[in-house]
């Protein structure tokens, strides 16, 4: 294995049929200095396909990059997005007022998310799916970031209005 | 729409085309199926023998048909679907939600109950 920590940048495409084939691409970099078992790499195609998917849906075409830290114990994906702030569709907004107490919050009408604020531009997204709560009436049809949180190990949302950058950092422990 | 459509009795088998069910896909194909649904057809089976990976959107484009199905009493079975699409439902835990079969003939099996 090579010195610890490594920092790799990637572009990301922006042609939604290339997503896979990049996801590949980028496992196949993190395995020249990881050996990662089929369900770490199946985890970590998860998390790829769909920070990319949601780029390509909401970035508008303003720079978008990933950055891969392969460290011990943990690997991290950094998604880095140039533009405006996450917002949701519930009243609660960034910055937050209360960091103290976890929030519910929508990306949209059929999503709710449970959020931990760490600062007051700063989230990480808890476990969404409860055994209780699994019926198809009350299921999403948004699942982007649900499957980002369930694959990783945690899922954090961090908002720099200084640089106006958002940032998407995805933490697997290996 | 990159989908074969065969029907066999009173089940439509839909077969996914290309090897991304993703977000340049789920819109059409979910509009092509509520099409289906409501020109008569309630059973169906969509087979993603040649995909290779399927994302949110097209989950979400799936999660549609079943609400839309489910109501009028029609019946959705998935087959034919990879590791890695298997593990996305196992994960999701939306195995629980839909049905799952290795096959085709494995899924005819469903619409006789």
């Amino acid at each position: 294995m090579n010195k610890l920590p490594i920092t790799i940048d990637v572009e990301i495409p922006n042609d939604s049929d290339k997503i896979y084939d990049y996801t590949k691409h980028i496992l196949d970099i993190i395995m020249e200095h990881l050996h990662l078992d089929l369900s770490y790499q199946r985890r970590i195609k998860l998390i790829i396909v769909e920070l990319i998917t949601n780029s390509i849906k909401h970035s508008n075409g303003l720079p978008t990059q990933i950055q891969l830290i392969i460290d011990h114990p943990q690997l991290s994906i950094l998604k880095l997005e140039k533009g405006l702030q996450i917002e949701f569709s519930s009243p609660q907004q960034i910055p937050f007022e209360n960091i103290e107490q976890k929030l519910h919050v929508s990306f949209s009408e059929s999503n709710n998310h449970e959020i931990q604020p760490l600062d007051r531009y700063k989230f990480r997204f808890l476990n969404p799916i409860r055994k209780d709560e699994l019926s198809l009436d009350r299921l999403p049809e948004h699942f982007g970031f649900y499957i980002i949180t369930l694959a990783s190990d945690s899922f954090i949302y961090q908002y720099d209005p200084e640089m106006k950058e958002n940032r998407y950092i995805v933490n697997i422990k290996i | 729409m990159d989908v074969e459509k065969e029907n066999f009795s009173d089940v439509m088998v839909l077969t996914l085309v290309a090897k991304d069910a993703n977000l340049s896909r789920s819109d059409i194909f979910k509009e092509y199926v509520f099409e289906e649904i409501e020109s008569g057809e309630s059973n169906i089976v969509i087979s993603f023998e040649n995909v290779e990976y399927l994302d949110s959107s097209f989950l979400g484009a799936l999660v549609a048909i079943l609400k839309k199905l489910t109501p009028i009493g029609g019946k959705l079975v998935l087959v034919e679907l990879n590791n890695d699409i298997q593990n996305l439902f196992e994960l999701t835990r939306l195995d629980k939600i839909f049905i799952i079969r290795n096959s085709v003939d494995s899924a005819y099996i469903e619409f006789k109950k």
